[in-house]
Parts: C-alpha cells; structure tokens; sequence
C-alpha cells in the first residue's frame, strides 16, 4: 500500500497479563498477554494474536438468556461441566464467569462465590474473567472472596464503575488480579476512572477497558465512535487511556428480533447478532471479545484468523 | 505530667543499649516482609544479630526499629503472648485487612496504647472509634482495662488486641509497613517512599494513655516521622503530641489526619433531594417566610480554621418555629462555618451559592436570591410534619459534608430569629460581602499563571474544550475561574483541570503556548491553537450550552451577539438555533463565538477584534438586562454614547436595516480597520 500505518502515532497500548501458569505460579494451562498494539487491529504492524474469545457462563442460570438455556441443557445447571465443555468443545480462549447467584434476593452465602470459583478454576485450565456481585452492599465480601479464591491466577475480575470501583481495587491489590474499568461510551469518563484507580494503587497494567458494548441496533455505533476515540487517544500518547480493552454486548441474546425469531432460526439469528457485534468490536480495537452463545465462539475466532490472512472476513471459510 | 523530650531522649539511650544485647533474632513467621518496618525503611532482611545492627544503623538509631529487633527477639525467646493477644499479625490476615482499607469499608487504623486511669474512659474512645469505622489495635494496659468494663475485642468487633505492653505497639507500625509494601507499590528500602505512603495514604492515628516506658514514649514519638497524629489524654506534653481530653480524643485524631465520616442520611422529618429543588411554595402553602423586603434576612458562610467548629452543631438563636405565627415574615439569619483543610477563604461565595440550591432540596423549604436578599419559605405541610427552624440547619451541615467531602471536614450552622441580634449580624455580614466584592472584581487574567479548562460537554461535543479565565467564564455562563478552580480541587481527576498559561503568544488575541498545548491535547489533537479574546482568529470552541452567539457581520465591518431566549431572525439572516447547529459540535469556527452574557461585560469582550466598539447589533431583551452595567462599563472604556449606537430588532432586523441604521448613528465600526 505504501501509506504508513502507523499515521504517525507515538504510543503503544500496554498489556495486561491474564491468567498464570504453573511456573508463573498458578495452575492455568496457558497465559496470555493482552495488548501491547502500536495501530489499529488487523493491520501489519498489529500485535501477532488476534482478539481473544471468552465464553461467559455463570453459576445460577435463571438469570441467564433462555436461548442458550436452551441450547446447552443440562449443562448450565453444571457451572464447572460448563466451563470443561466451553474449553474443550466450544473452543473458548477464555471463561468469563458471572456470579449470578449473588443476584438472588438477600444473597449471602458468601462462601458459595468462593466455591464457585475454585470449581471452575479446577474445571478448566483457561484464564478466567470472574464477574462478582452487582449489589453494592455484598461488594466488599465478595470481591475479597474472589480473589481470595483465585490467588495466584492472576484473574480478570469485574466490573469497576466510577463509583463502584474500591472493592474490585482492593482484591486486585490483595491478590495480584487485573480488573475491567467500565465507563458509559464516555472517553472522558473512562478516564478519569482510569485515573482514579491509578491513584488507588492499580498499576496500568493491571486494567482492561470496557467502553460499555450496546447491542448492534442498540446503541453499537456510540460504543464503536467511543472506542475508535479511546484508541486513538491512546495511539497519540494518552497513557491514562492506552490499555486493551473487553466488550461484551451483553443484551445481543434478549433483543426482539432473537426473543421473537421463528424456533427454527432462533440459534442462527443470536449467533448472528453476536457474532457480527463482536466483529465490529474488535475492528475498533477491542482485545477480548465476551459472547454468550457456544456457536459465536468459534465463528468469530475463524473471522479472526481470516482478517489476519485476508480471506473472507465473515468467517464462512 | 511528662514533658516528651526527656522521656525519649532516656528511651532512645536505654533502647540503644538494649540492641547491642541481641544475640539471637528469629524473626516471624507468616510473613513475606521478615521484620516489616526494617524490611521497609532499610531493604534489609534482619535475621541475625549483625543485620539487625546494620538496619538499626541504616536508619540512624530510628527507635522503632530498635523496638521491633527487641520485641522480636523477645517473642522468639519466650514464645507468644496468650489469647487475646494476637502479637505479630501474619500476611494472610494482613491481606484482608489491608483489603479493608482499600475496599473502604474501615476509614483508618488507630493504635490505642497505655493504661488508662479509668476503665471507663478506654471503652468510650473504643466505641467511638468503632463507630467511625476506624480499624483499632490496642497495646497495654488499655486491653484488661477493656476487658473490665465487658467490651468484646476481636477482628470481628475491629479491636484487636496486640499485647500485653506498650512495647507491642510496634506491630502497628509493622503493619502499615506490610500495607504499604502490599498494597501500595513501595520498594522495600525506598524510605522516602515509605514515609510518603505512611504520611498520604496509611490514614492511621494514634491515642496515647498514660503509664508507657520512656522505651515506649520513644517508639510512639518515633511514629511522627510517619505523620501519624499522637494525641495524648493528659499525661505527655511536648514534642508535638496534641492533649486532648478523652471525649474529643477520637474526633481530634481523625480531623487531624483528614479521616472523614461520609454522612448518608440526614436526620430531619422531611424529604431532601434534588428532585424537591424546582417545587416553590405558594403564599397559601407556606407556614412562615423570612425576608424579600417582608423582613431582615441574610446569609452569609465564612471559613473557621480546624478546630473551631464542631461538626455537624447547629444552633438556634432566637424564637423557633412553634412560636412563630401561621403566615408571619420573621427575621432569619443562616451563618454557616465551615472548616477543612484544603479550605479556603475564595471558596466562600462559591460554597455560599449552595445554601440556595440546599435549602431548595428540603421537601418543604424554598429558597430565593442570595445574599441578603434572601426569600425563604417553609411550608405548612413539612411544619405539620415537625420541622424546625433548627432542621434548615441540619440539612445545610450534612449537604455541606456530602457533596464536599474532600473539602470540609466540620461544618456547623447559626440560624438567627431573634430581630435584633438578625439586625447586628447582617452588619458584619454586609462587611464580608464588600470584601468579597472588591476582591473579586480586581481579578483580571493577568494576575493569574493558571487558568482552568471544562470538558464536561465533551459527551456530545467529543474534541471541545472551554477555557475559563477570570475575565471569561464558562461560554454557558455556569462555571467562573473559582468554580473551575474549585472543582479541581474538590476532583483533581474530573471535568476542570488547570491550564498553566505558558508563555504568551499574542497579548491582543489572548494566545498563549501553555493553553495552545493543553487545547490540542484537550481535544485529542483536533485544534492546535485557541485565542482567549478574538471571534476572528482561532475562537475558542463551542460546544452547545452557550449563552449567547458572537458573530462577525462583513457587510457593517461589526459585530452582533444573539442570546439562545430571542426567538426572531437576526441581521445575519438566521435564527440563534440555525446558528447554534452551525456552529455548536465542538468545532472551531472563525468568525464566530460561543460566549456567556456577562462576558460581554468584561474588558476582554473583542479585545483581539478592535474592542467592544465592534458591536453592533444585541437584541433589545438582552440590551435591557444588561443595560446599567454595559452602559457603565461603555463610558468607562471612554465610549460615551456608543450604547444608543448598537442596534437590537426594533431598530434592525435585516443587514440593509442595520446598515442604514449604524451610517445614521455613525457607529464607530463602520470606519474601523475591516474585520476581513
């Protein structure tokens, strides 16, 4: 081509490392490190790993999408089969795992989170992202638990807010975790809690962004023009926004138009949405991509690997 | 009473003696740091005799290390103390309290050691401190003393009894060395770091009874280098430790080291929250009103040093509401005092604004004007619900605390209804208000290195940026240069963030290199140069929230300004909102300006574009708003008479019109240098 494709740009995005190996002094079979990009994804001097693709499960399924209820059976009643299977059979690079059992009423079994951990940690050998309580009164009790429970596997834990951010901080200082720092498809917001946990003792490289994924048809377009902004602020030398960032566009599964498609195409059109919001995602830069349904992963990672060679980007390949 | 200096020089002498006795050390287990304070301060790994020497050495005699090699060397000869006493407290019990105190869910750490002359005395500093979510270890006598009057101790209960001694003190310190090692990055052996997280980050105090060693006086002195504050109840004197009697004892740690209690709830008997703000009470609702020429009322806030206030006091001084009559107008004076260290006396009018916006939020309380022109009603229905006179204040002294936390530590609040004494404060409250006036008015730009930015528009207008000088407020006329300054302060991470003016480009167009660079960054690379005072060469952005529009008008070599409320066409054959979706975005428009209606006023209005003489046209709504100030400030520019010449819609409505109009006024623009 000829043009530089680098446009000039002086920064680089740091990088965040997930998970620990045993010599790393875990038990994950792999570990990654996340970032490290120099321009924009897919491009020549791109960091050599595509996107990774996490499977988000969780450890009570009433509060998970009836679709992939429904496609998986059993086996969400199983959270650490369910994490075997997302390795082994669904090829997943990742497991995001959701406490949704701290979402029941008066939830406080508090030792229960830590159990639901170390099953899924001896389920699996992948790097977990670990989503905790999203009820600030048991905040403090469960993120200590968390990364109490996965001390030494350097986790992903979520989700920091602005001002619901100390407790995840503090388990990651305690036990050496990354965290996510989510902000409203706001640069300026991401930031600044960016900065508020830099002055709480978070290194840099121990945060992910998440710009805050609106489903595509949902808001997509004001998550993808606020990450398109994040990264380039990065890649011109804002250090307080030059880490890697995670989507998850988390509603794909509970639109209309996959709630009320024909049964017959109900899976193909939840793939579909997931899978072309993921996409998008990651052309804008992000580093991880979150889906729900077992057939967006391998579809997407398949998409990966074509943008990288050059074949056909939607990953009928 | 012991005079400190004394007790720590024999302390000091006798500790150093004592460290030439080591023979043997053993150091703790369930610890990463070996002896933690020796560890931090020194990098070294005392286990022995000679590297116990060394550390104490490295760190020129500190006593504290003295006392942790000893105490150490104590406990590995004759084992543990016994339950309760938990001695040395191991990393993995470490990690969740330090977790704790990141987490925020314990303020800080207090060391409570000595012996208490009663036993009383130690549990109520205990309950206090328990209360105020500080996280307590206790060495000493205080403990069987606790134990006494029947108070439970524990982690569970945060009271954690260290020891038997007040030598056992020490772990405090090897604690907040573990904290600061684990938590907050720092090397061990790095001093200097160290003893800036102690000072910064570890918000520990201490509570000294009587009855320590001259050993122990030392180590507790020693603990000043790590800026915690040693108050002591009675018997120290000296040296810096604070005296204070045991019923402040708590109160005067935590202000001392700027531990603030977050107020959530507000005690009163009615609603408070912004949604309550936009609800006036008619004549037929409201039970009593004070002020708006119906009777003396003020308000006025003021500044007390830390100290002077009690938090959270509020005082009535005159008849309360019970003894008011239904649909009466009473003399009210509000006095608020605020103190907080990072408090100062500019904030004052700034934080004034609020009582307006407080009172307001009080379900049944209105609130008008400022100053001494203040209008204030209370409704039947919250009187009918049991409010006070005595509840306005309440609600101002915690709505002061919440939404300043990081300002104020103590705010107190004077409610006046006693006429005559409403009368003699309103004086000495018109004396601040003249200063304030006199202070503010001389502050022009020139007198300032700093200016402050606002990027709050930034959600919808992505690369705009205000810059916001003394001389220029805000283009949406809501934040001045104080208010910027102040909320830096109040979130040094957020939307105002200083702008250090640099050197200067263009004294005309106010251009400056510091703004230049803060300006392309600020807007993510997209404009390069900004000109503080000129609509013609690089005008500041606009973003949407602007007041009024300034914009050039070619064809009479002027300028005309239009507020968003006129409706009509202007001369520039648009409308404020067509001219508002030009411009607006967050883009750079020459020729036009997003500006504030009171900077118009000000000196710098067109100074890069020939000066206020290049206005020409204002509509005629705006012109009477300001007319008294403008035309003052037009004779004192030495432009007698130019106020008759700018035209609004009765005289012009079309560029034909205004130019008609302005060769018949013979407006100064018409033979000015051409604008284009």
């Amino acid at each position: 081509m000829g043009s530089d494709i680098r446009f000039g740009w002086t920064g680089a995005i740091g990088s965040v490392i997930l998970g620990a190996t045993r010599s790393e002094g875990g038990t994950r079979k792999i570990s990654y490190r996340v970032g490290g990009g120099t321009t924009l994804p897919f491009l020549d001097h791109a960091p050599a790993s595509s996107p990774l693709v996490a499977l988000e499960i969780c450890d009570e399924p009433q509060y998970w999408p009836q679709i992939v209820r429904n496609y998986c059976g059993d086996l969400v009643d199983d959270v650490s089969a369910w994490a075997t299977t997302a390795e082994t059979v669904y090829g997943a690079d990742l497991i995001r795992l959701y406490l949704t059992s701290t979402r029941q009423r008066n939830f406080s079994d508090i030792p229960l989170v830590g159990k639901a951990v170390e099953e899924v940690l001896s389920a699996t050998g992948l790097p977990l992202i670990i989503e905790g309580s999203n009820e600030p009164g048991i905040d403090s009790e469960v993120f200590q638990k968390c990364g109490e429970a996965g001390e030494g596997e350097r986790l992903l834990l979520g989700t920091a807010e602005a001002g619901r951010y100390r407790s995840i901080a503090a388990a990651a200082l305690a036990y050496n975790h990354s965290i996510i720092a989510q902000s409203p498809i706001d640069i300026n917001l991401a930031k600044q809690l960016n900065i508020l946990l830099r002055e709480i003792g978070i290194q840099q490289d121990h945060i992910m962004i998440d710009p805050y994924t609106g489903t595509l048809g949902y808001g997509f377009e004001y998550s993808y023009s606020a990450m398109e902004r994040i990264r380039f602020s990065a890649l011109k030398g804002d250090a307080d926004l030059a880490m890697p960032m995670i989507c998850s566009a988390i509603d794909s599964l509970t639109i209309k138009e996959v709630r009320e498609a024909d049964t017959a195409y109900q899976d193909e059109m939840a793939v579909a949405w997931e899978f072309y919001a993921g996409l998008a995602a990651a052309v804008a830069g992000a580093e991880i991509i979150c889906v729900r349904h077992p057939k967006t992963v391998g579809r997407l990672k398949k998409a990966f690997t074509s943008l990288k060679t050059g074949s056909d980007p939607t990953g009928r390949i | 009473m012991t005079e400190v200096k004394n007790a720590v020089a024999s302390g000091r002498e006798s500790l150093k003696k004592r460290m030439q006795s080591i023979l043997v050390l053993h150091g703790y287990g369930e610890t990463a740091y070996h002896l933690p304070v020796s560890f931090a301060l020194t990098g070294i790994d005392v286990r022995d005799r000679a590297s116990s020497q060394d550390a104490y050495l490295r760190a020129s005699n500190n006593p504290i290390i003295a006392a942790e090699c000893l105490l150490s060397e104590k406990t590995g000869r004759e084992g543990k103390e016994p339950s309760p006493y938990t001695g040395f407290i191991g990393d993995t019990v470490l990690r969740k309290l330090g977790y704790s105190l990141v987490d925020g869910s314990i303020l800080g750490l207090a060391l409570v050691i000595g012996t208490p002359a009663n036993e009383g005395s130690a549990a109520g500093i205990c309950r206090e401190l328990q209360e105020k979510y500080m996280l307590t270890f206790l060495a000493g006598g205080v403990v069987p003393a606790l134990q006494q009057s029947g108070v439970k101790l524990g982690l569970e209960y945060r009271l954690i009894p260290l020891g038997s001694t007040g030598a056992h003190g020490v772990h405090f310190t090897d604690i907040i060395a573990r904290v600061a090692m684990m938590f907050g990055g720092v090397t061990p052996g790095d001093t200097a770091r160290f003893l800036k997280y102690a000072a910064e980050r570890a918000k520990a105090i201490v509570i000294v009874f009587p009855g320590l060693t001259d050993e122990e006086i030392a180590v507790v002195d020693a603990m000043r280098v790590l800026g915690f504050p040693i108050i002591s109840l009675g018997d120290y004197r000296g040296e810096g430790w604070v005296e204070a009697p045991p019923e402040h004892a708590v109160r005067q740690g935590m202000e001392a080291k700027g531990i603030r209690v977050t107020v959530t709830a507000i005690p009163i008997p009615m609603g408070c929250s912004p949604a309550f703000e936009g609800k006036s009470i008619r004549k037929e609702e409201m039970y009593v009103e004070f002020g708006s020429g119906r009777s003396t009322a003020f308000e006025l806030l003021t500044m007390r040093n830390v100290g002077e206030i009690q938090d959270g006091q509020v005082t009535v001084i005159g008849p309360e509401i019970d003894a008011m009559k239904e649909g009466s107008a009473n003399p009210l004076g509000i006095i608020v005092e605020v103190a907080g260290r990072s408090m100062k006396k500019d904030y004052e009018p700034v934080l004034e604004r609020r009582i307006h916006n407080f009172v307001n939020y009080g379900e049944g309380s209105w609130h008008v004007a400022q100053r001494d022109l203040i209008w204030v009603r209370i409704s039947k229905e919250a009187v009918a619900k049991g409010v006070k006179i005595t509840h306005i204040g309440k609600l101002l002294a915690s709505k002061f605390r919440m939404d300043f936390p990081q300002l104020l530590d103590a705010v107190s609040v004077t409610l006046i209804t006693d006429e005559k004494k409403v009368l003699a404060a309103r004086k000495d409250a018109e004396t601040v208000y003249e200063e304030r006036d006199a202070r503010i008015k001389g502050m022009r730009d020139e007198d300032v290195d700093t200016y402050y930015s606002c990027t709050l528009c930034q959600t919808f207008a992505p690369n705009h940026v205000c810059v916001i000088t003394p001389e220029r407020p805000a283009l949406c006329g809501a934040i001045s240069w104080l208010d910027g300054k102040i909320a830096y302060e109040i979130s040094p991470a957020g939307a105002n963030q200083p702008v250090k003016k640099g050197t200067l480009l263009n004294a005309r167009n106010g251009e400056f290199d510091g703004v230049n660079r803060f300006v392309k960054k600020a807007s993510h690379g997209e404009i390069d140069r900004c000109s503080l005072y000129s609509v013609m060469e690089y005008p500041m952005t606009c973003c949407g929230c602007f007041e009024c529009v300034a914009l050039m008008l070619p064809e009479v070599n002027g300028i005309m300004v239009v507020n968003r409320e006129f409706k009509g066409v202007t001369p520039s054959g648009m409308t404020f909102s067509t001219l508002a979706g030009t411009i607006g975005g967050g883009a750079q428009t020459p020729g036009f300006a997003g500006i504030s209606k009171n900077y118009i006023l000000s000196d710098r209005f067109l100074q890069g574009d020939g000066g206020i003489e290049r206005l020409v046209w204002i509509p005629s709504a705006l012109k009477e708003e300001l007319k008294d100030r403008l035309q003052k400030k037009l004779i004192g520019q030495g432009h007698p008479g130019l106020f008759e010449k700018i035209a609004d819609e009765t005289l012009a409505t079309t560029i034909e019109e205004l130019t008609a109009f302005l060769e018949r006024a013979k407006h100064p623009s018409l033979t000015m240098k051409p604008l284009v």
